[in-house]
Parts: structure tokens; C-alpha cells; sequence
């Protein structure tokens, strides 16, 4: 043992330059790993010790209905009967604000009223450094979130309207619990008072309010509690849940977020891992004399083996703490706002994560050199005698047969059995590997398995590739010739190149296609002719004023403005052919079926739907006549609800039968119209209280609009106005933070594909380095050299580009069709200068990693021979 | 004692196969200087690796000191050459990774046991190369190579020493010492010394040569100290 600690020592004395790619290699993929689990733990720990602070409460107790007598003294009847130690109300709610004087806008805002006692848990932060007291904002004071100050132009003491009422900036957010900067949200944040929120009038029959109830509980009561809410009060629409289940909630999320980052991680070691097995097989060739010198002076096989296994190990390790280094450099460079998007954590490596990386890169580096080196067993000491410096075919004393069933059996007996069970070990540890970082057996053997593919793929593709270029060794042209036969040269790297070059591209392309594809997706939805505003809340009585306000202000030939009624209802009975629900407790039985609907009613299909069965009933006789429902094709085939079934409603408290005359498809994608599962006959809910939500075209000058939004909302102070345009640049921008994220780690896999492309080249160097001198001596230049040379690394990125591609062709197709389900659009442009950049980094890289061979002078390298 | 029982070696060739080796039968004495000489292609080094259990016999038996070693496995090959046999080669086949003076060490860790360090020195003193024992076998000219090679080869004090052409790829007069070194290592220590030569001058001063042609002997001369069957 001794002696092959010894031996594996002064050997990486030697040959650590060598195998310098080896742990470079390894230490990409660690830090990926490494970086990634840190970043998500942190961010873990942080949220979950801030769970309280995020709810603001032990328990949060909610409803999007108004609190009825009846529902309040369900509430309290269990709330008395826990140990609550305190209790305040908040209320939620998106709405427009306008400045009482400064510029001419309106804004909308997510609003927030709070009773004293709010937050019961972390700090509502304000800009003037005072500590938040309830009476800061008591009669008529707000506080606000600073770019509503910016986008309203005013300043703190001065007064912003809220449902025709004005209210005080009495300070600003900086820092409020539960709320993240950067993460998405309507608007800006406004705060007030609970008791003035209720004297505006915003609260009115249907509006999206989410009231709440904040209790801070006795420990041992928070989770009996919130169990007891949630099974005595699901049908009464009211819902509760604790910071425990928040912190339930988060713990699983980010486990998972962290698995599957990992695995992302794991992909990158696994690229590391195949720039290791290609220096390892260099490696074995170029130490054939060493090994059999070492036979020679009595060394067992398994002695050598253990030599260099030890060697693996060492660099192994030394590339995983590399990697933890490279880990921390990374996360040290997470910009500020970054950090701040993140929630602001502190960020550093965690134990865990450090010793996940570095036993994977340990692991994928002995499970890649493992085959490699296992050709050491077949070294004989006795090729010192012949001169020979090449490796015996396994097999080797079985004569060539003739016949194809003959060659299928010489190619069974050529097979070094130790060696193909090393790789199926190696396989197997792989998914082992695999599985372990993404805590889950089919995760991990689904990545495996597609990494196989995708390796087979790629090593069927070199291989078509190689025969399809060959006729071109038999051209004229000297440099052409020779760089075509170098792609099919003994000990080649042509595979390993591919491999490594053409996942990095499959990475980079393949995002950059989705990107470009959810992109322009954004783009039609937001046409020059479709509605890009969508006013909220409208109530019956404003509909013809806000429909002309609209006319009005829009610009020429836009279309008409629609207000469309809507209210909520939840099915709480069916009775059909093949279903029959009797309460709403057998509905929630069927799952989504009990969930909250938004309703209309009408008498006209819109376009964007289609009837499939039944008749939609006339709009002659849409207000008289029974009650009649149209549902949609989904609920239709999910829960076996046909034309004829009579269907019970509770909408807002009042419960509504009818009768299902006919099933409609929606074009879900063309939403402009908008789109219901279920539509009634207008005389079904014409006479309920309802309010409308109008689809607009608003006027396309920025300046107008903001005019117009400040001129509803001055006239309709309850109605609320989502600028489309807005919400579709702030998803822009998380798509494109999304994107900026997942190129990151694109690029760290075409940057070990780089990597290993000019380990793969210096590896074979030595090769090239006896060639090219014997060319030299021959007669070829150093242009000739060097032409050969850019061809052969130039063919390889190109075909390597075109793998990526077709991969990223391929992604980009599967994820737009049946994940995010929007039309794909193939990117032909982006993927064509995706696969000319590969072509000329590879050809760049290999031909001046290969500058040594142009530069060397013939003798020196023959004598050397 | 080193005997040869009908030891031949044929090798795979296109379609049929090749002798390198017709059957022989050979005993060499313990202490005596033997040489085996013959052109290019005769089976020198063939017979030589043979011995040294590099390779094994087509058929036939090769027994040492009363031990067959053609039942041998790899592992139990190599650690007989690290305990009983010394290798010199012509191309002296140096570890270049490593110094003269671990070069030296490797068989001597290999086989465990104490005092390596002071063993390697004392052998690289024994070859007159002290003050080169930190140098890198690219830092030592052919002469010196070879004479760490033989420090090597001494390394477990075997019983047997092997040498392949030991003065092939030196210079006359450096040629000369490796063979003053050789001999004189056979004098003192007592060991078997079996060298494949081209060298007359080498193969007149051996006690047993054995002549080859073809892969068969031809000749052998015998002084005192070997016998042929």
C-alpha cells in the first residue's frame, strides 16, 4: 500500500500538467453542484426562519367573499374554543391610486388595510427610520412603495386618491414581511387603515378582496388549529393555514428546486466526467512503457491499478475542492440586486452542499477512469523486449473469420468482459449518482437514460458523419485530405469532442429557441388589434359610462370596447346520466370540480369557441325560458358531466339550477375573448348582482394612457385598470431573468465542453506534434499544416453545431407544444448562427491549442522519438 | 539453477502461425555468465523473456531453483521477477518520471521490507552515480542510464540478473564499464548473469554461450560452469 501511495505521488509529480484538464474537468461540474445547492439552502433557511414573518401570523385565516355574520361566527365559535392569544384583520385587494395634485396618472396598486396589532411577526420597514405604528397611518395616512412615488410624481405628505377618497403618504416601504423586491407582483404596494379602507366603498359585492384574519396562537395550538379551520370551513369558502404549513410548503419546493438544480449540476459533471475518461485513456496510452517497466520490477497488475486509481482519487479531490473554490468566487460575484430579487439572504457555501460536490466529483471521476484504466491489466512487461508502445487488441490471438455470424462471434470473444462489466457498473453508479442528487430513483435514471441517448445519438451521428466525409480523403487537395482522415485517425478524439462540444450548444441553442419562441409568443398576444387593457370590477351601473369613456379616448379604428359580466360561483350538485353529486361534499370528492368558477352569462358564442354537443340556445330567447348552462369540453370529459345533467350553483350565497343544453370547445390560446367553463342563459343571472370585466383596446400613445387610466379612475374610483402592456413587460423580465439564469448554466456546459475539446486536443497532441513533423520533413508548410488543421476542428464544431441544433430544434418543439402549450416557432435563423459560432470556436480553440505543432521544429521532435 | 524443458514459442500470423521458438532444452548453472547471441529475428530476446517469465511458452516447461514457473499466474510472475530475477534492457526502459534514485526504489517498495532509502543509496553508490541520485533519467547521459538500471535491477539482490543487449545503445568505451560492472557484479555476489549479445568480446568472457539461428540452438560453448542437455 505503501508503495502505491508512494507511486501515485511522484507519478502526479510528473504528469499533473497532463492531467491538469482531468481536475478542471471535475471542478466545473463540483462548483455547478456546489454553487447551486448553497444558493437554494440559503435561501431555504432564510425563508423557512422568516415562515412567521412571511404570513405576518401564526395563523392566517382568509376568504375572496365578504365575512357574513354567519361565516364570522363560525370563525370565532372554533377561535374561542383555541388558545389565540391575539387577533387583527387585514384585507387585500388590487386597486387604482391617483395623485390628488402632481401628474396626470393613475396607477394600479396592490392595496393592503390593516387593523393595530399588524404584523405580529418581522418588521414593516419605513424610509424615515421610525418604527411602524398602527397609528402612523390611522385617519387617512398610507404608506407606499417607493416607485409609487416615482410613477405618481409625489412626494411623502402629500395625498394620492384611493376610491374618490384621499389619503396621506405618511412614509414609505422599504421592507415589508412576506413581500419580496423583484418578485412579481400588480403594482406598487399601498398600506392603510383597515376602518378607512371600509368607508371607500371599494368593498362592494364582487370585488376581489381577500379579507383576512391574523392570530397569533400558543405554539402548541397553531397546527390543531389550522387543521380544525380548513376540515370545519372548506364549504363556507374560508381557508386557513399556519406558518408551520408555509414552512411545510417552502422546505418542499426548495428541496425540490434544489434536487432538480443539482441535477442540472450533475449534467455538468457528467460533461466533466467525459472530459476525464477521454484523459484518462490518453493518459493509459501515453504510461504504456511506465506500466510495463512497473511489471517488469515485479509490480502486481493490481498494484499499477492501484497506483492509478489512488491518482484519480487525488486529482479527483483536488478538482472537487478546486470546484468549492470556484463555488465560492461564484457566490461571492452574485450581484446585490441579484441577491436582493433572491429576498436579500446572505449567501455561503453550506457543508452539505460542499461534501455532495466534492463525493460526486469523486465519484463521477473514479467511475469514468474506472474503464479507461482498467486497460492497464493488459499491459505486458514483455512489449519492452518488442519496442511495441500499442495496446493488444483484447483477444488479440483469435484469427479473423469470414462471414457475418463469424464476426459477431470474433466480436464477442474481442470483448474484454472485465471491462464491460466495469461499464455497466459505472452505468449503474451513474444512475446512482443521478438519483441521489435528484432524490429520486426515476428522476435520476430518467437523466441517465437520456444522457445514454443522447450519447448514442451523437456517437451513431460521428459515426454516419465520418463515412459520409470519407470520400473526401480520396480529393486532391492536400490539407482537405488529411483532415478528413485525421477525423478517423487510431485513437481519435472525434466522439469525445462531439460529445462534449455539441451538449454545450444543445444547452445554449436550446434555450435561446425558447426564449425567442415565448418571446414572440408575448408579442402576438399583444397585437396591434387585440385588447391590451382590462378594466376589473366594473359595476352594472357604470357599464354604458365606461364603455363611452373608452370610445372616446381610443385611438381610431380600435376595436369596440367588451364588458363581459362575471361572477363567482362553485358547483355544489350534479344530477346526470352518468354522475350524480348530491352535496357539495360529494362535489369536492371530484377534486377541481369543487374549486371557485368565474361565470358569465350570454346569448352568442364568442370566436373563439366552438359547440361539440348539444345546441347553444338562441339569443331570441336568451331572457326567457328555463335556466340553461354551457360547459366546456374539459369538465365535460373529466367529470363525465353530458348535455341534459342538471347542474346546482351557489353563486354568491344564492343557489342557481341548470340545465346542461350544450357542450363548448375553447381555443384557450386566442384568450383575447376570453374564455369560461361555464356560460349561463342570460335570464339564469341577469338580475343577480354581478360586476362586468371589460376587454380594451386603449390608446397606444403612452402619455394618452396614463391619461385615460387617471380619467377612469377619477369617474369609476372602483374600478381597476391592468395595463396589459405593463403586465406583459414585467413577465418579460422574469422570463428574461429565467433566461439569463438558465444561460448561465448553459454556458458553464459549453464552457466545459470547450474545456474538454482543448483537453481532448492536448491530449492527442502528442500525436499530431510526431505527424506534423514528419510532414515538415516531407515538404508540407506550416499554412498547409495549418489549413489541415482548422479543417478538421472546423468540420468537427460543424457538425457538432448542427447536433446542438437539431437538439435544440427538438427541445424548443416539445417544451412550447406540451408544456408551455403556445405555438411553436422553429428559430432557422438563430439555430443557423448558433452552429456557425460553434464551427468557429471550435475551429479557433483546436487549431491554436494545436499552435505547439505548427510552431515545433521537425528534428527535435524526431530525435525525441 | 535455471532448466528448460522442451520450450517452444509460436505466435498467431495472418492466417496461420509463426515459430519463434522451435522446442529446446536448456539447464544454466546458479553463479555461471551465459550469452546468448545470434542475429536479428533468432529468438534472443524471445528465449531471454521467456526466462524472465515476461512471456509465456507455447509448450514446454520452464523451471527455476526447482520451481515451474510456466504454472504461474501474471501477479505471481511479477512478484517472482521482484524477488528472484533482475532486468537490464538496452534501452535501459528508466521510469522518466521518476529520479535515479527512486527508479532505484521501486522494486525495493514494491516488495516492502525496511531500509529501502539506504539500500538505493548504497546500490547507486555500488554503480558509482551518488551524486546523480537526484537527477531525472532525461538528465543522465546512456552510460548512466543503464547504470541505474543495473542499481535497479540488483535492487532485491536476486539470484538471477538479466540483461538485454546491456552495451547495444552505448559508445564503446561506456559499453566497456556496464560489461566490468556486470561481470564484476557476477564475481562478487555470486549472481546468474545471462546476456543477449551482439558483442564477441561480450559473449568470449561468458562462461555458457548459447548460439541461436531461426529459432534454434545452433552451438553452444561451454567453459566449465554449464552444461548443455
Amino acid at each position: 500500500m505503501l508503495f502505491v501511495v508512494r507511486m501515485a505521488a511522484r507519478e502526479l509529480r510528473a504528469s499533473w500538467r497532463r492531467l491538469l484538464f482531468f481536475f478542471i474537468c471535475v471542478a466545473i461540474g463540483v462548483g455547478a453542484i456546489v454553487a447551486l445547492r448553497s444558493v437554494i439552502q440559503s435561501v431555504r433557511l432564510g425563508l423557512m426562519r422568516e415562515a412567521r414573518a412571511m404570513i405576518a401570523a401564526d395563523v392566517i385565516v382568509q376568504t375572496n367573499r365578504p365575512w357574513t355574520a354567519e361565516s364570522r361566527e363560525a370563525v370565532d365559535k372554533r377561535l374561542a374554543a383555541a388558545p389565540v392569544l391575539e387577533r387583527t384583520e387585514s384585507v387585500e385587494t388590487t386597486t387604482m391610486v391617483r395623485a390628488e395634485k402632481g401628474a396626470n396618472v393613475a396607477r394600479m396598486v396592490e392595496l393592503r388595510a390593516v387593523e393595530t396589532g399588524f404584523p405580529f411577526y418581522g418588521t414593516l420597514g419605513l424610509q424615515s427610520g421610525r418604527a411602524y405604528r398602527h397609528s402612523v397611518i390611522e385617519n387617512h395616512g398610507a404608506l407606499v412603495g417607493p416607485e409609487l412615488l416615482v410613477q405618481l410624481g409625489v412626494a411623502v405628505g402629500d395625498r394620492i386618491v384611493i376610491s374618490g377618497r384621499p389619503f396621506e403618504i405618511r412614509d414609505v416601504i422599504t421592507q415589508e414581511p412576506g413581500r419580496r423586491v423583484g418578485a412579481f407582483t400588480f403594482g406598487s404596494r399601498v398600506i392603510i387603515d383597515l376602518k378607512d379602507l371600509r368607508e371607500t366603498g371599494l368593498l362592494t359585492v364582487g370585488s376581489r378582496a381577500s379579507n383576512q384574519i391574523l392570530l397569533r396562537v400558543r405554539d402548541d395550538g397553531v397546527v390543531p388549529l389550522t387543521r380544525r379551520l380548513r376540515e370545519d370551513l372548506r364549504d363556507q369558502f374560508i381557508n386557513a393555514r399556519s406558518y408551520k404549513a408555509l414552512e411545510d410548503d417552502i422546505g418542499e419546493d426548495l428541496a425540490r428546486a434544489e434536487n432538480y438544480l443539482s441535477l442540472v449540476g450533475f449534467v455538468i459533471v457528467v460533461l466533466g466526467g467525459i472530459g476525464v475518461w477521454s484523459v484518462t485513456r490518453v493518459f493509459v496510452k501515453q504510461k504504456i512503457r511506465s506500466v510495463a517497466i512497473l511489471k517488469c520490477v515485479g509490480a502486481t497488475t493490481r498494484q499499477v491499478l492501484a497506483t492509478y486509481v489512488v491518482q484519480v482519487v487525488l486529482l479527483g479531490l483536488a478538482g472537487g475542492l478546486l470546484g468549492v473554490a470556484l463555488a465560492q468566487v461564484g457566490m461571492m460575484s452574485i450581484p446585490a440586486s441579484v441577491a436582493a430579487a433572491l429576498g436579500g439572504m446572505t449567501y455561503g457555501l453550506t457543508w452539505s452542499a460542499v461534501l455532495q460536490g466534492v463525493s460526486v466529483g469523486l465519484l463521477v471521476s473514479l467511475l469514468f477512469a474506472l474503464v479507461p484504466l482498467l486497460e492497464v491489466r493488459r499491459i505486458k512487461p514483455l512489449l519492452l523486449l518488442r519496442g511495441g508502445e500499442s495496446l493488444p487488441p483484447p483477444g488479440a490471438a483469435a484469427r479473423p473469420r469470414a462471414g457475418i455470424k463469424k464476426t459477431v462471434v470474433d466480436f464477442f470473444r474481442g470483448l474484454d468482459w472485465l471491462q464491460v462489466g466495469a461499464a455497466f457498473l459505472v452505468t449503474l453508479g451513474l444512475v446512482g449518482v443521478a438519483s441521489w442528487q435528484a432524490a429520486s430513483l426515476k428522476a435520476g435514471a430518467i437523466v441517465s437514460i437520456g444522457f445514454a441517448v443522447v450519447a448514442v445519438v451523437l456517437y451513431a451521428a460521428s459515426w454516419v458523419v465520418v463515412r459520409a466525409v470519407m470520400p473526401l480523403a480520396s480529393t486532391p487537395w492536400f490539407p482537405m485530405r488529411h483532415a478528413v482522415l485525421s477525423l478517423r485517425r487510431p485513437g481519435n478524439q472525434t466522439r469525445v469532442i462531439l460529445l462534449a462540444v455539441g451538449l454545450g450548444s444543445f444547452f445554449v441553442l436550446g434555450v435561446r429557441a425558447l426564449q425567442e419562441n415565448l418571446i414572440s409568443e408575448f408579442s402576438v398576444e399583444m397585437d396591434e388589434r387585440g385588447a391590451d387593457m382590462f378594466l376589473v370590477d366594473v359595476q352594472q351601473d357604470q357599464v354604458e359610462g365606461v364603455r363611452t369613456l373608452v370610445r372616446e379616448r381610443q385611438d381610431k379604428g380600435a376595436p369596440e370596447p367588451r364588458l363581459v359580466p362575471t361572477l363567482r360561483a362553485r358547483v355544489t350538485g350534479v344530477r346526470g346520466r352518468d354522475v350524480n353529486l348530491d352535496s357539495y361534499a360529494d362535489v369536492r370528492g371530484r377534486g377541481s370540480l369543487a374549486r371557485e368558477y368565474v361565470i358569465t352569462y350570454r346569448s352568442n358564442l364568442e370566436r373563439n369557441e366552438e359547440i361539440t354537443g348539444g345546441k347553444f340556445w338562441d339569443a331570441d330567447t336568451s331572457s326567457t325560458g328555463d335556466n340553461e348552462v354551457s360547459i366546456e369540453q374539459s369538465i365535460h370529459e373529466r367529470f363525465d358531466i353530458n348535455v341534459g345533467d342538471v347542474m346546482r350553483f351557489d353563486v354568491i350565497g344564492r343557489t342557481i339550477e341548470a340545465r346542461v343544453t350544450s357542450v363548448r370547445r375553447v381555443e384557450w390560446e386566442d384568450s383575447r375573448s376570453g374564455g369560461f367553463m361555464f356560460v349561463f342563459k342570460p335570464i339564469a343571472l341577469a338580475n343577480a348582482p354581478h360586476s362586468f370585466i371589460g376587454f380594451v383596446k386603449g390608446p397606444s400613445d403612452p402619455t394618452a394612457r396614463a391619461r385615460f387610466q387617471h380619467e377612469l379612475v377619477t369617474r369609476y374610483p372602483n374600478v381597476t385598470a391592468i395595463d396589459g402592456r405593463e403586465i406583459i413587460a414585467r413577465i418579460q423580465a422574469v422570463v428574461e431573468n429565467v433566461v439569463r439564469a438558465v444561460s448561465i448554466v448553459g454556458g458553464v456546459a459549453l464552457f466545459s465542453g470547450v474545456l474538454i475539446l482543448i483537453g481532448a486536443v492536448a491530449m492527442t497532441k502528442f500525436q499530431r506534434v510526431y505527424e506534423a513533423a514528419i510532414l515538415r520533413t516531407l515538404g508540407a508548410s506550416t499554412r498547409t499544416l495549418g489549413m489541415m488543421l482548422a479543417l478538421e476542428y472546423c468540420a468537427l464544431g460543424l457538425l457538432a453545431g448542427l447536433i446542438g441544433a437539431a437538439g435544440a430544434f427538438g427541445l424548443s418543439w416539445a417544451v412550447t407544444k406540451h408544456l408551455f402549450e403556445i405555438p411553436w416557432r422553429p428559430a432557422p435563423g438563430l439555430l443557423a448562427i448558433g452552429t456557425l459560432l460553434t464551427m468557429v470556436l471550435v475551429g479557433t480553440i483546436g487549431v491554436l491549442s494545436s499552435a505547439d505543432v505548427l510552431r515545433r521544429k521537425p528534428l527535435s521532435t524526431l530525435r525525441a522519438e | 539453477m535455471i532448466e528448460l524443458h522442451g520450450v517452444s514459442k509460436t505466435v498467431p500470423s495472418g492466417s496461420g502461425t509463426l515459430t519463434i521458438l522451435h522446442p529446446l532444452d536448456l539447464t544454466i548453472q546458479g553463479g555461471c555468465v551465459a550469452a546468448i547471441t545470434g542475429p536479428s529475428g533468432s529468438g534472443k530476446s524471445t528465449l531471454l523473456g521467456l526466462i524472465a517469465g515476461l512471456d509465456s511458452p507455447s509448450e514446454g516447461q520452464i523451471v527455476i531453483d526447482g520451481a515451474d514457473i510456466t504454472a504461474l499466474g501474471e501477479d505471481a510472475l511479477a512478484r517472482l521477477r521482484g524477488t528472484r530475477i533482475g532486468f537490464v534492457f538496452q534501452f535501459f526502459h528508466l521510469l522518466p518520471s521518476l529520479t535515479a534514485l527512486e527508479n532505484v526504489l521501486v522494486p525495493l517498495e514494491i516488495a516492502g521490507g525496511r531500509g529501502a532509502a539506504r539500500r538505493a543509496d548504497s546500490l547507486l553508490a555500488e554503480v558509482g552515480l551518488s551524486e546523480r541520485r537526484h537527477h531525472y533519467p532525461s538528465q543522465l547521459s546512456g552510460g548512466e542510464q543503464q547504470r541505474v538500471a543495473i542499481a535497479r535491477a540488483l535492487a532485491n539482490d536476486p539470484p538471477i540478473l538479466l540483461a538485454d543487449e546491456p552495451t547495444g545503445n552505448l559508445d564503446t568505451a561506456t559499453g566497456h564499464q556496464v560489461i566490468e560492472l556486470l561481470l564484476g557484479i557476477n564475481k562478487t555476489r555470486k549472481t546468474t548473469l545471462i546476456l543477449v549479445t551482439h558483442d564477441p568480446e561480450l559473449a568470449a568472457v561468458a562462461d555458457v554461450t548459447i548460439a541461436l539461428r531461426d529459432g534454434r540452438i545452433i552451438r553452444n560453448t561451454t567453459r566449465e560452469a554449464a552444461s548443455i542437455t
